[in-house]
């Protein structure tokens, strides 16, 4: 195919410059869908990440009886060290236990004043690379000599995994909804701004241009508006971005949830390229199929 | 040059445009196409640029059976062919001489050839002077002759005009006339369907007249009326 490629040019040109309202159109409301998009995906990056951490935090506490002998302390140490699902440890002598003890029944001095350092149990903080493991990891302790029991929040971590499970197919839902909206948006726009040209479309049918010539100089304004647009959402989502976590930064700092809400800037720019491919490849195609529909006669 | 063989053509609704329509027009013919509105002549009109395909029925345009004419290869069909229409189909965005330029570009032709070619056209149809005006700024016979001009540009095998004075009074209608004549003769064949009478009766060229979608009359240097 044979294009004049300076005719392209000047026709795209003259063209955007000729219905600058439409074009202007199309490219806020591709850069509003995007930003939309955006935002989604980088809430659930941020999700993700604390997420992670979260789960991360998710401990299992092995108690020996108060009685156990070294030897039986050791191999529950030796087998903890040589547990691939466990992420790290540490023992939690009979003082400090004994200390944990006397600051959670503080206000209780009769509680506090019943047990002496001796009838308190030492015990194993287990901390499982993964919260879904804590449970495996537990069982296996259950019946070692010298272990008094094994205690585990399993209601929370249980709720925690599914909360995150939840969260996180609900944000891909909403982004995916979002990135629908706007790609049926962008298309919309796009064809009521060739509708509006539909005539020139039929002229240059009747005097012989071949589909691609007309399509062409069409694609590549869609191209052009959907890179403007998605450049201005990139934009959008970086300021955002930074300016959250500059509020989050200067939070208190015993908010942890916050603290964990973490975006990087490798996230934005991931999300970013995201949006520039979708905004190029919406325009491109939109404004193909858009056309076709009066090449047709 | 253009071949119909018992074409029919009905559009929704059993509306009858062409009925069993067979007809052969040789290269540098002038011909009318006369008839009521709705006799069917715009269709015949757009049967052969492929804008419409007939129901049955075979037709041949510079000798290709455009039945068989890949949907790719239309846009070469049109190139061998000029249209000239009633509301004359210009782009108001564009200059007379852009309006006619764009017909080479769309095609491909280099820059020189349009820079040569175009005022050869506009001077052709008598329009140098107004190449920089826009269609909204000259008259309707002026913005007649640039869309002649157009489909003249590419020097088709055929011209083809849908009623083109339709619009335009009698002594503006003279003047159009007067060019498709000198288009004819230079060999360009040429096919035109009107509804006035006094131009056909003053041509005095070939005359087919249509009636609810069959020719009911092939004249030989005709006129327009029936009865004579």
């Amino acid at each position: 195919m044979a294009v004049n490629l300076e005719y392209v040019f000047r026709e795209t040109v003259s063209n955007l410059k000729r219905n600058v309202s439409m074009a202007s159109a199309a490219l806020l409301t591709v850069a509003v869908s995007l930003t939309l998009v955006g935002g989604a995906l980088l809430v659930k990056r941020g999700v993700d990440r604390a997420t992670v951490q979260w789960k991360g935090n998710v401990e299992l506490s092995i108690f020996m009886n108060a009685t156990a002998s070294q030897p039986e302390s050791e191999a529950v140490d030796r087998q903890l060290k040589s547990m691939p699902e466990v992420k790290s440890y540490r023992y939690v002598s009979k003082p400090e236990a004994f200390e944990e003890f006397k600051q959670i029944f503080a206000n209780e001095p009769d509680v506090r004043e019943s047990l002496t350092v001796e009838q308190i149990p030492p015990s194993y903080r287990v901390v499982p690379r993964e919260a879904e493991q804590t449970k495996i990891v537990g069982e296996r302790f259950e019946d070692t000599a010298g272990v008094f029991r094994v205690s585990y929040a399993k209601e929370e971590v249980d709720a925690l995994v599914s909360v995150t499970n939840f969260l996180q197919i609900m944000l891909w839902g909403i982004a995916a909804v979002l990135l629908a909206a706007a790609s049926l948006l962008i298309l919309n726009t796009i064809r009521m701004a060739i509708f509006a040209r539909r005539r020139e479309v039929a002229v240059m049918k009747l005097v012989g241009a071949t589909n691609w010539f007309i399509r062409v100089p069409f694609m590549l304004e869609g191209l052009l508006q959907g890179l403007a647009g998605a450049t201005l959402a990139f934009g959008v989502v970086w300021i955002g971005r930074d300016l959250i976590q500059d509020r989050i930064a200067g939070a208190r700092n015993d908010i942890q949830l916050f603290k964990q809400f973490l975006v990087t800037g490798a996230d934005v720019t991931g999300t970013g390229i995201l949006l520039l491919v979708v905004g190029v490849v919406v325009g491109t195609v939109g404004s193909a199929l858009a056309v076709s529909r009066f090449l047709d006669v | 040059m253009i071949r119909l063989r018992e074409v029919n053509k009905t559009y929704k609704g059993n509306v009858v445009a062409l009925r069993d329509v067979s007809l052969d027009i040789a290269k540098q013919e002038f011909v009318f196409v006369v008839g009521p509105t709705g006799s069917g002549k715009s269709t015949m009109i757009r049967l052969l640029i492929k804008e419409e395909k007939p129901d049955s029925g075979r037709i041949w345009v510079a000798g290709k059976d455009i039945g068989q004419l890949s949907s790719w290869k239309v846009p070469l069909l049109r190139r061998n062919i000029g249209c000239v229409f009633q509301d004359f189909k210009l782009l108001p965005t564009k200059t007379a001489y852009e309006n006619v330029a764009f017909a080479l570009e769309v095609i491909g032709r280099p820059p020189h050839v349009i820079k040569q070619q175009v005022p050869q056209v506009l001077d052709l149809v008598g329009l140098t002077k107004k190449r920089d005006h826009f269609p909204n700024e000259m008259s309707g016979g002026e913005q007649q002759r640039v869309s002649i001009a157009r489909a003249f540009v590419n020097r088709p095998l055929i011209l083809l005009a849908d009623e083109p004075t339709g619009n335009l009074d009698p002594s503006t209608s003279v003047g159009i006339m007067r060019l498709l004549d000198r288009i004819n003769r230079t060999g360009t064949t040429v096919v035109m369907s009107t509804h006035d009478s006094s131009i056909v009766d003053t041509m005095r060229r070939r005359v087919i007249e249509l009636d609810r979608g069959v020719i009911v009359r092939d004249q030989a240097r005709g006129v327009y009326g029936a009865f004579t």
